[in-house]
């Protein structure tokens, strides 16, 4: 098997087993599968409760300015609308899980005296990289794309007697899904793997990605969400973005992720 | 002469040694003597800032996975998976050094049965003591077959039965024909096993055999030397030798500092003849190896 694979399969029996990580794990995906449905079968409900209100008003207004919603009903048009919108919780998913789990992959191995042995062996500093991002990341994507998909069997399931179609999945959810939330998530790993190389112990690193990259990710995250909801060429441009920064960490990683730097810096 | 430092502070300078294939080395030393920094060396695993070294056959810096391929390494903490059985680290392990799984599962259970962990396999190695992490540690350090083995302090927390069983395994590598370093303090642990030794203290101070080191080769050692009369003030002066150090003493009985006691001490016993001294006794005094490395280290102080 591949060395990077190891890693992966490494880190997941492991998970299995942390008390303290797990919950984390198991969290975040049953919201990412009840938020779109409570909002598909409740969206008409929840724009009634006050048509006044400047929120409620501002949805409605690009809802009607929305070409793409032009040829359905309101009622529909504002179910998609909504659908649409919450595909920046599916960035968060890989964002905050994977960061986490990054945080903790080199700095863990140094506190539990692995990093040596590991290093004392014949794999390359590359697939040791690679492992780690995989371990890190493979989890977090599938739990969010797990929960994607169950979500959208749910909300099709609950809203085709009412708009006798299929609400999920549709291009910006696919895109968001499948292509950005991924994108992101290895942008955060990326960044964190870095840190923990830097960092001697697991709370430091914790706090570090909890401070610093958890947030600045965030930001964009709530940049990209406001994206997927207005037009295929700035979901391009999003997307562009991320893989640029995606290739910038992996440059950066691949230039200072060698035994001797992390040997070295070990405090 | 491999030299590397540390924010310009050096950790070893000007390493120079040869250790045969098939034989067993000790490396001793205080704490931050270089003991760590020179396996990390030759395990590839950072780059000298000076020189070169071949090890097992290759030179380093050229290939230095398939150098690791070859070695293996027992570092002076042994640190697992505590969430992972016993069973689980070794062939995680085992994978990393690309290990293929017919060889690798009868070699663990052989190696476990050994070190009389076979019935804890598949316990947490969370729940196992310092000792059993020490041995899952040794087989760690050798299930891949190693040409060369770095142990760095191997029964280091271990009770005397495990020392034991350790030091056995040690014998039963080097049988093997297998190269093997070990960094220790432990004195006594370098007596009984090392071909060569070699103490340092970012330098290498000495590195010898250890039947060399005793009797005195490269260093000079006291020669203590009984006369039936005290000697004259010509004689004296004429035992002021080349490798003659010191001479201390008196009413006939003196201590001679020589250098190289095996090849100079009938030197000098033919030269307090000639000077017609009436030689009663010579005993060349044999160090141990506590004696040996203190003097080097105290003497030799290139740590200081």
């Amino acid at each position: 098997m591949n060395a990077s694979l190891l890693f992966l399969r490494k880190e997941l029996r492991e998970l299995r087993k942390n008390k303290f990580v797990l919950p984390v794990y198991l969290v975040l995906p049953p919201i990412a599968v009840i938020l779109p449905v409570v909002f598909a079968v409740f969206s008409t409900q929840i724009v009634a409760i006050d048509q006044n209100d400047p929120a409620i008003l501002a949805i409605l207004r690009i809802v009607k300015n929305t070409p793409e919603f032009a040829h359905m009903g309101t009622d529909e048009a504002i179910t998609r609308f909504f659908l649409r919108s919450l595909v920046s919780f599916y960035l968060i998913m890989p964002v905050g899980l994977s960061s986490i789990s990054a945080a903790f992959s080199v700095v863990a191995e140094k506190q539990q005296r692995t990093l040596e042995p590991i290093l004392a062996t014949p794999i390359t500093d590359l697939e040791f990289l690679i492992g780690k991002l995989l371990a890190s990341l493979v989890p977090s994507i599938i739990l969010t794309w797990a929960a994607a998909i169950l979500a959208a069997v749910i909300v099709n399931w609950l809203t085709w007697g009412r708009y006798e179609t299929a609400l999920l999945p549709e291009r910006f959810w696919f895109i968001g899904v499948f292509v950005l939330a991924p994108l992101m998530g290895t942008a955060s790993v990326l960044a964190a793997i870095r840190l923990s190389a830097k960092m001697s112990d697991p709370q430091t690193a914790n706090q570090f990605t909890g401070l610093v990259i958890v947030p600045v990710f965030m930001i964009l995250i709530g940049v990209f969400g406001k994206v997927l909801t207005i037009s295929m060429s700035a979901v391009a441009i999003a997307c562009a973005v991320v893989l640029l920064l995606v290739l910038f960490l992996l440059r950066l990683n691949l230039k200072n992720f060698q035994r001797e730097e992390i040997l070295t810096r070990w405090k | 002469m491999l030299s590397r430092s540390f924010d310009g502070v050096p950790a070893v300078e000007a390493l120079s040694f040869e250790i045969p294939e098939g034989s067993l080395f000790t490396l001793l030393g205080p704490n931050g003597a270089g003991k760590t920094t020179t396996v990390r060396l030759l395990l590839g695993l950072i780059a000298p800032d000076s020189g070169t070294a071949r090890v097992a056959g290759y030179q380093l810096g050229q290939s230095n996975n398939g150098l690791r391929g070859v070695c293996g390494l027992l570092t002076e903490t042994p640190g697992f998976y505590d969430r992972m059985t016993a069973w689980e680290n070794l062939v995680f392990f085992s994978q990393l050094y690309r290990i293929p799984e017919t060889i690798r599962e009868p070699r663990l259970r052989e190696q476990l049965r050994a070190m009389n962990l076979w019935e804890r396999r598949n316990d947490l190695v969370g729940t196992f003591s310092k000792g059993m992490k020490q041995k899952l540690a040794i087989i760690r350090a050798v299930f891949h077959e190693p040409k060369v083995i770095f142990l760095d302090e191997p029964t280091a927390g271990l009770d005397p039965e495990a020392s034991l069983m350790v030091r056995e395994m040690i014998s039963k590598l080097k049988g093997e024909g297998r190269t093997i370093v070990v960094c220790t303090h432990n004195l006594d642990e370098a007596q009984r096993l090392a071909d060569i030794v070699g103490i340092i203290n970012r330098r290498l101070l000495v590195c010898d055999t250890l039947t060399n080191l005793r009797s005195g080769a490269g260093i000079t050692t006291p020669v203590e030397i009984e006369l039936r009369a005290p000697l004259l003030d010509d004689q004296l002066t004429a035992m002021k030798l080349s490798f003659v150090k010191s001479i201390a003493g008196k009413d006939g009985k003196y201590v001679f500092e020589v250098e190289n006691p095996a090849i100079n001490t009938p030197h000098l016993v033919r030269a307090l003849v000639d000077s017609e001294a009436q030689v009663y006794a010579v005993r060349p005094r044999t160090r141990d190896l506590e004696t040996i490395y203190l003097e080097c280290v105290n003497k030799g102080g290139a740590g200081k």
